[in-house]
């Protein structure tokens, strides 16, 4: 290696070599510094030191060195140099990315979609919860733009695709969805501002305009119709001209819909959702014309390797050119990223079409509702699970029910922590609204507005309050937060919330009767209240209809554990009570219900009996309740679902009574289990005999 | 610096982390004792893969082995050596352990890099 002085950087001062044998960095020293050889120094100190003895200072702690950076470690250090290039710009100086893709036309045009669909596939893995440095901005077009300005089609994809991506990371970011981890929006590094990106949509019809026009051409030649103008073909291969023009146009109209989509969501006060739906409608249509011209691709590698169809980034099955993962892997903090594996393009085309149709639903919101039906429309939402994407655009439209929002385990803690707030704003509604009262007492007047109010928002408040515990203990079964031996006070405590819940509501409808007789109400206005009627009444029905299963379940597991002891849970660690108290902690501090105690649990249901279960009739009640809602349910196939389900579980739980009855609870050879078969939160006695 | 001898005691027993305070003073080799006063100096250590860290002094062991505080990385942008630009990545708390150091460099003065050079010898 050859001596060298140590240069400073423009303007900067170095320090002299101490060692010239060593090829040296640019790396300054300080003024009136210079950098000195200490290895001798070290080796010689070390030797000297006894086994185990460290050299440190004051401010030293073993246990914070524990958390230092191994350097060379694969698993902390992100910045190993492997083979492969150092930078971007290296990258780029050795034609990994080239512009045009290729001087043949033809293969710049196919290259260019094995970009696109590429990118497609990059864009749902990072929507599934990688970052976005290892999947979209892998692409080191992307993360040169400037670079593909020579080549309109390119160009203006990337442009369209980085206006994309800002848009997405903006909506999830406002909308602070809580996730496992926060990849989604860590984008430091990454070149994610641009200017003119308002700009891209009309350079992306401009282009889009061109090859339409190259597709009119091409499709006039082989009419051999006369040409209206001289344009100039996409690619060279007149035979391919139509099947390339078509691929290109409809990844292009997606791509354009797709981000119509997003705009049009972001409206405020939800001006922009039936425009939306459009837009969602056309993605899907052309997500199809996108599937089809797999066939068209397919057929053309140009003795290029075809990945398999099943694994491939591409329609094609070619690999894309101007990717590179490890380049980006110092802009994800200074720990290593985890390994990401690009979602296979069939993979990401059926992404994309459960997220349109969820994003979908989330449009199909009527901004025109009632607070309770708004509850069910998410309750429903939820329910196919949907991404990340979806549901942060949800959130944006209903910020009030935020917490609801979240994912299921997110949301039942969050749900447990704002009972307290709940209860607290409950009592103090009370206590207003007693101190109210006492006020007008000596007033002899009727209930004057403010008081009416006051009431009708405590009985609200209460009302909610039990929605939410009901949805806190009804989640824990869908995050599989219960073993069996907790069912039992699972559902002796839902049953306690949901009778709570009903008697709130029912004083709820009879209060507003009330109001309606003393006001007198004109006929008009009576339909909308028979309408309202009805669905309280119905509404009631359905908790009287969870009320009689909770009860029914919650006995059977009583009577099973008095009787035969089965889920009886001995074990060394928590006692039934210790349970008891850790699962409705939550419930238990904030009073929801009150009284609800472990003594009042034991009192219940020490006494069950299989016998007198039976003569309770809690399943046949609840089938009766089924029956008559079925009317009321006629037009809403969700709620129809859910009353078939119902059904099936009070049918089968009155069957497994009564075999129980029959055979005993105390016979050795019955062995009872639940298995949640038919709905997602009653479960359905399964006996088996051996 | 209160110094705890105790003889009695095997010293694979005695805490590892006041060992250090004990040996100051008298009984420490010269080369210990020098290496000591190099704690909270600017260090710039060259790692096997080319790569460079620059940081505080903030712990070795008898292994070689050295912790940096603050430290910084400064890597090269081309595979092919030099010259070429070098970007720099903020780390932290690293440690570099003894097999992948290839150069190791302490800032200081004039005059100390004399005296250091009279240790080595």
């Amino acid at each position: 290696m050859a001596s060298r002085l140590v240069q400073g950087q423009e303007g900067e001062t170095g320090g002299r070599l101490a060692d010239p044998s060593i090829s040296y960095p640019i790396i300054p020293a300080g003024e009136q510094t210079v950098w000195a050889d200490v290895s001798p120094l070290i080796a010689s100190a070390c030797n000297d030191l006894q086994d185990g003895q460290l050299i440190h200072g004051e401010n030293f702690s073993l246990f914070a060195a524990m958390s230092a950076l191994e350097i060379m470690d694969p698993k902390m250090d992100a910045g190993v140099e492997k083979c492969g290039y150092y930078s971007i710009e290296e990258a780029i100086e050795n034609n990994v990315a080239p512009v045009p893709l290729s001087l043949n036309p033809t293969l710049d045009v196919q290259r260019v979609i094995d970009v696109i669909d590429h990118l497609f596939s990059c864009e749902a893995t990072w929507y599934k919860g990688h970052t976005l440095a290892q999947t979209v901005f892998s692409c080191i077009y992307l993360l040169r733009i400037e670079r593909t300005s020579s080549h309109a089609l390119l160009h203006s994809y990337c442009r369209i695709m980085r206006a994309t991506c800002n848009a997405v990371i903006s909506v999830v970011s406002d909308s602070r969805t809580h996730e496992e981890e926060d990849l989604f929006t860590m984008a430091y590094g990454l070149p994610l501002k641009g200017e003119g990106d308002e700009k891209c949509l009309s350079i992306l019809n401009s282009v889009e305009e061109t090859i339409s026009r190259q597709l009119r051409a091409c499709k006039a030649q082989s009419l051999k119709k006369k040409q209206l103008e001289d344009i100039e073909p996409l690619q060279s291969n007149p035979d391919l001209e139509e099947g390339y023009c078509r691929a290109l146009l409809c990844r292009l109209r997606f791509r354009k819909h797709y981000y119509l989509v997003l705009t049009s969501m972001k409206k405020p006060q939800g001006k922009g959702l039936e425009l939306a739906r459009k837009h969602v409608a056309s993605c899907l249509s052309e997500l199809t014309h996108i599937t089809k011209s797999q066939e068209f691709l397919r057929a053309l590698s140009y003795g290029f390797h075809q990945d398999d169809i099943q694994s491939s980034t591409t329609a094609s099955g070619c690999r894309p050119i101007g990717f590179d993962a490890s380049l980006n892997n110092r802009f994800s903090a200074p720990t290593p990223p985890r390994a990401t594996h690009i979602l296979s393009w069939k993979e990401a085309v059926s992404y994309f079409q459960k997220l349109l149709s969820d994003l979908d639903f989330v449009c199909s919101l009527n901004t025109d509702l009632v607070l309770d039906d708004v509850f069910c429309f998410i309750v429903q939402f939820q329910k196919p699970q949907p991404d990340l994407v979806a549901r942060a655009h949800l959130q944006l439209i209903i910020n009030l029910l935020k917490i609801l929002c979240a994912n299921t385990a997110w949301q039942r803690r969050k749900l447990g922590k704002i009972l307290q707030d709940w209860s607290v704003l409950s009592l103090q509604l009370e206590i207003a609204f007693k101190r109210e009262i006492g006020e007008t007492l000596n007033v002899m007047v009727d209930e004057n507005m403010s008081t009416k109010v006051s009431k009708h928002l405590l009985r609200w408040t209460e009302e909610r309050t039990y929605w939410i515990a009901s949805r806190f203990l009804t989640l824990g079964f869908e995050l599989e937060l219960y073993s069996p031996y907790d069912y039992c006070m699972v559902y002796w405590f839902m049953y306690l919330v949901f009778m709570k819940l009903l008697e709130k509501i029912q004083l709820q409808s009879a209060a507003n009767n009330e109001n309606s007789q003393r006001k007198g109400k004109k006929k008009k206005d009576h339909g909308k209240d028979q309408i309202r009627d009805a669905s309280f009444s119905s509404s009631t029905l359905l908790i009287h209809c969870y009320i009689c299963l909770s009860e029914g379940l919650a006995m059977i597991l009583a009577a099973l554990r008095n009787e035969s002891k089965a889920f009886h849970m001995v074990g060394p660690f928590n006692g039934e009570e210790e349970r008891f108290i850790q699962h409705f902690d939550l419930l238990l501090k904030a009073h929801v219900p009150e009284h609800a105690t472990y003594y009042l649990f034991k009192e219940s249901t020490g006494h069950a009996r299989i016998s007198s279960i039976i003569k309770d009739n809690c399943f046949r009640e609840a089938q009766k309740i089924i029956t008559s809602l079925r009317g009321s349910y006629a037009g809403n196939s969700d709620k129809l679902i859910e009353l078939q389900q119902l059904e099936q579980v009070a049918e089968r739980n009155r069957v497994a009574l009564s075999v129980i009855d029959q055979i005993g609870a105390r016979d050795p050879s019955l062995t009872v289990s639940f298995e949640f078969t038919h709905h997602p939160h009653f479960a359905i006695a399964v006996i088996k005999r051996s | 610096m209160e110094e705890a001898e105790s003889f009695s005691n095997p010293s694979f027993l005695q805490d590892v982390s006041t060992r250090a305070s004990e040996r100051s003073g008298s009984d420490e080799s010269p080369a210990v004792a020098q290496l000591r006063k190099l704690l909270f100096r600017r260090i710039l250590i060259g790692a096997s893969d080319g790569r460079f860290f620059l940081g505080t002094f903030h712990c070795i062991d008898k292994q070689g082995n050295i912790i940096l505080q603050d430290a910084v990385e400064y890597r090269h942008t081309r595979r092919s050596g030099d010259p070429s630009p070098m970007e720099q990545r903020c780390l932290g708390l690293i440690l570099i352990p003894a097999s992948c150091r290839t150069s190791c460099h302490a800032e200081c003065s004039i005059d100390e890099q004399i005296s250091l050079l009279s240790i080595n010898k």
